[in-house]
């Protein structure tokens, strides 16, 4: 289960593309190594920013990021992976015009030549699917194998934690239930994972802890098994009111 | 001596606002509507000739010489180059917009070309002379000449300005800034984009093609060699210097641009022996071609120009482009 | 039909494929018509010039033409010491002016701007320093040998085919099979995603200047030792330049290559029916032809 060390800390976290517009504003959280956090929230929320400002892509405004102890808010984006944070983008996260074997090419050129040939074998007796045709043009894959070759991809260098945003975004029920299988497998291999989701159930069914995002700030966070039937969750998300409205004549 | 002066001042003034007529046509592509053109000598170069051709004499070699009147000719010479915008701008505008700079740089090559071996027609590099000037009849005297020119000149660009800010604040021109500033938007009021921004291009085109034909008479010979690339290259300057997307910031980058362009070349002549005149040429090109970065790098708006235009063809920008960009850094 | 046409277009199409690999790549990972690109072509050629030059003046060994070939081995050791010379003037300029205006955020529009101003500022500071006449490597005078079916071609004409063969495959070799290769697909597909795997895009950028440049710079020296040298010479390429990487589709190096030779065939066969004059506008017809039958050319994918 999870260890009591700190895998990735935000602390005061404001990100944004536009700096005079923020669109996380402030937000704290800890995962700790080997949990399996997810972060819901509300369309709009900045769930989908504030991974993308953890790994790189989205300027961080003020406020920090740091793995374990080291302190990456301002490692530029291809860097952190070297530390060990991989990241899984929504969509676009797979190279299409080239093949599945040159995608995990790519990503294993960071590792030491030797480690390299060891490393993509290993992942392709991990995917077996990827494995049957090695030299077919990644964007001739389906959804759920694209996800498959994305998450497979960011293994490649062992990475400490691995973000994924909305995995489960445009694939069929049967094939979320199979991403996110894998997912809790790799997760109990020791890998820390962070997941942003629109899928609440699935999600909770895989997850430790969720924490739930609205507008750019950390409203709630519990433990994924009650989360299900909090009824906070259902107001956060609808946007109910906790004092009724008066209502004028 | 006195005359002199005032003579000269007429001719450069007169020129500059030659070139000031180029910068609002380009203002209309690029400052309301965002169209790259790299072809401007190509669509002046068709506005001269063809005014050429409708007005000079017949001659016994070349075709042409309608000898029609002058206005005649600049109308000619604005329609052709209007309609030649209209067909590369239908050809390129649905694709990237450096295929558009290609196409249009290509059609400059192209016109010059034309203009140089057609010889029946453009009198090859020889070009066309005796193209009539306004005010003919008083060509005996300099100075009420120049000053009648000059005149002209003031007369079309008042016209043109008129004409040009009127359109800004028409309806044509104000769905013209909602497909600038939020096309989609537009689109769903049922605008056409494509339509609207061919049309922008083809009224540049004209008024640069205008341009040429007021060019020709003003000195009364053209040949191909007044139309190289380095005509889009100046006017893309004075459009730079002046402010791009304002109508003010075109006439008077012109003026300043016109007017830098021939104290620079009158300074670096004057380092250089006799002999080494192309030498002096380079370097003052040279030197404006680093100007021009450096504008381009320090301050895009130029002198007129608004934060707003510039900023609003920033458009969507690649992720491409965000890589240089430095990570924000956060406040301690 | 004067079969010498065919190979003219061949010699001529394989400087300009030369030249559109450059565009292509630059076009396909920096995003940007770089009108500056045919300013490496001819400072590449003046570059290895002056290097050449020197080296004649060092040592006249140097200059004597080796075998049936009208250039002494001055000119290698200089095309060589050109090709780093370019390849350095090109991340100068991307460092002094295109750099700067990615960091600025600048758009398309304002690069291709630049592009042009800098093709301005370079071709013209060529002309300051070597002035406009013609120059050549050698003053040696080779003789066509014939080749069989009424073609005849100079040694020298020969080198430079084989020459632009061997770069085209090394050039496909290394962006198919090698990790650099790999990293500038990857950003010319998605520079982000290139940074989230991993991809130093910097580094990507650096070389595909570099790359980019030297062949421009090969096909400089070239075009010098098969024609002439003179500051025009690159600007003169642009359109053809242009027309073959568009033709080839952007981003296909083979089709850039393939696009480039058809350039020149099609400019040598207009030039036997038309006249040599309307040379230039050859590229221009192919380039609205292909903007309206099929933008994404040969080997590129519909937008």
């Amino acid at each position: 289960m999870s260890g009591q060390v700190v895998a990735l800390s935000t602390r005061a976290l404001v990100a944004g593309y536009e700096r005079d517009l923020p669109i996380v504003r402030g937000v704290d959280l800890d995962v700790k190594q080997g949990e399996l956090v997810v972060v819901l929230g509300p369309n709009g929320a900045g769930k989908s920013t504030f991974v993308k400002a953890i790994a790189g892509l989205v300027p961080i405004h003020s406020g920090t990021t740091a793995l374990g102890s080291l302190d990456i808010t301002t490692v530029p984006a291809h860097k952190k992976i070297r530390h060990g944070l991989a990241f899984v983008p929504q969509t676009e996260n797979i190279f299409g015009t080239m093949s599945i074997n040159d995608n995990l090419l790519l990503a294993a050129n960071i590792l030491p030549k030797e480690k390299r040939a060891r490393r993509i074998a290993e992942l392709y007796a991990m995917f077996p699917d990827l494995a049957a045709r090695p030299s077919l043009r990644a964007g001739q894959l389906s959804g759920g194998q694209r996800q498959m070759l994305a998450v497979a991809r960011a293994l490649i260098v062992e990475p400490s934690v691995l973000i994924l945003d909305e995995p489960s975004a445009g694939l069929s029920p049967k094939i979320v239930s199979e991403v996110f299988a894998r997912l809790k497998q790799i997760n109990e291999t020791g890998v820390t994972i962070i997941l942003v989701e629109q899928n609440v159930k699935a999600a909770l069914a895989i997850a430790d802890r969720a924490v739930i995002l609205v507008e750019g700030r950390l409203r709630h966070e519990g433990p994924a098994a009650t989360l299900g039937d909090d009824p906070i969750v259902a107001e956060l998300y609808l946007g109910a009111r906790r004092e009724p409205k008066t209502v004028t004549p | 001596m006195s005359v002199e002066l005032i003579g000269y001042g007429c001719f450069f003034l007169t020129m500059a606002l030659t070139y000031a007529i180029m910068c609002l046509g380009l203002n209309v592509q690029w400052g309301q509507t965002g169209l790259f053109n790299v072809g401007i000598a190509g669509f002046v170069a068709i506005g001269a000739y063809v005014s050429a051709l409708l007005t000079t004499p017949d001659t016994a070699n070349r075709f042409g010489g309608f000898d029609m009147p002058i206005l005649v000719g600049w109308l000619g010479g604005a329609l052709a180059a209007a309609v030649i915008a209209f067909l590369i701008g239908a050809l390129t505008i649905r694709l990237r917009s450096d295929y558009l700079a290609i196409a249009t740089f290509g059609v400059a090559v192209t016109v010059q070309l034309c203009a140089l071996n057609l010889e029946r027609i453009t009198g090859g590099p020889f070009g066309i002379g005796f193209i009539p000037r306004p005010f003919a009849s008083l060509a005996g005297d300099p100075l009420l000449f120049s000053l009648f020119n000059l005149g002209v000149l003031i007369v079309v660009i008042t016209l043109l300005y008129i004409a040009l800010e009127r359109l800004v604040r028409s309806p044509w021109g104000r769905v013209l800034r909602a497909i600038r500033e939020d096309e989609t938007a537009a689109l769903a009021l049922g605008k056409s984009a494509v339509k609207f921004r061919l049309q922008a291009f083809a009224i540049g085109g004209g008024i640069m093609g205008l341009a040429g034909a007021v060019q020709a008479h003003f000195i009364g010979f053209i040949a191909p060699e007044n139309y190289l690339p380095m005509l889009t290259f100046q006017v893309w300057a004075m459009l730079i210097v002046g402010g791009s997307g304002n109508n003010r910031g075109a006439i008077l980058g012109a003026v300043l641009v016109w007017g830098l362009w021939a104290a620079s070349a009158g300074a670096v002549a004057g380092l250089f022996p006799p002999g080494q005149q192309a030498r002096a040429a380079s370097l003052q090109i040279v030197m404006i071609g680093v100007a021009l970065c450096a504008i381009l790098l320090l301050r895009p708006r130029g002198i007129l120009g608004e934060e707003k235009v510039v900023s609003r063809h920033l458009g969507k920008l690649s992720s491409a482009l965000r890589v240089d960009a430095k990570p924000a850094t956060p406040k301690q | 039909m004067n079969p010498q046409a065919l190979m003219d277009g061949l010699i001529t199409g394989s400087m300009i494929g030369l030249g559109a690999i450059g565009v292509t790549l630059t076009y396909s990972i920096l995003r940007f018509a770089n009108f500056a690109h045919g300013e490496f072509i001819s400072w590449g050629a003046y570059f290895a010039l002056a290097v050449s030059s020197a080296l004649g003046y060092l040592s006249g060994g140097l200059l004597t033409p080796i075998g049936p070939f009208s250039f002494g081995w001055s000119l290698p050791i200089s095309a060589v010491v050109a090709v780093a010379l370019t390849g350095g003037l090109a991340l100068v300029v991307d460092a002094l002016l295109f750099g700067r205006l990615r960091a600025q955020r600048g758009t398309v529009i304002i690069m291709v701007m630049a592009s042009f101003g800098a093709a301005l500022t370079l071709r013209s500071l060529l002309e300051f320093i070597f002035t406009s006449k013609p120059a050549y490597y050698s003053k040696a005078l080779q003789i066509a040998l014939p080749l069989g079916g009424g073609l005849r071609a100079t040694p020298d004409q020969m080198l430079s085919l084989g020459l632009a063969v061997v770069l085209v495959v090394a050039v496909h070799l290394l962006l198919t099979r090698t990790a650099i290769g790999r990293s500038m697909r990857a950003v010319s597909e998605n520079q982000q995603l290139s940074g989230v795997v991993g991809i130093d895009v910097r580094k990507v950028v650096r070389t595909v200047w570099v790359l980019g440049a030297g062949l421009a710079c090969v096909a400089g020296v070239m075009a010098g030792l098969l024609v002439q040298i003179r500051p025009y010479m690159g600007f003169d390429l642009l359109l053809p330049l242009f027309a073959a990487a568009i033709l080839g589709g952007i981003g296909s190096v083979p089709g850039a290559m393939l696009a480039g030779l058809i350039v020149g065939l099609a400019e040598a066969f207009a030039v036997q029916l038309v006249g040599a004059e309307w040379r230039a506008a050859v590229a221009f017809v192919i380039l609205v032809l292909v903007l309206l039958v099929r933008p994404q050319g040969l080997f590129g994918r519909p937008e």
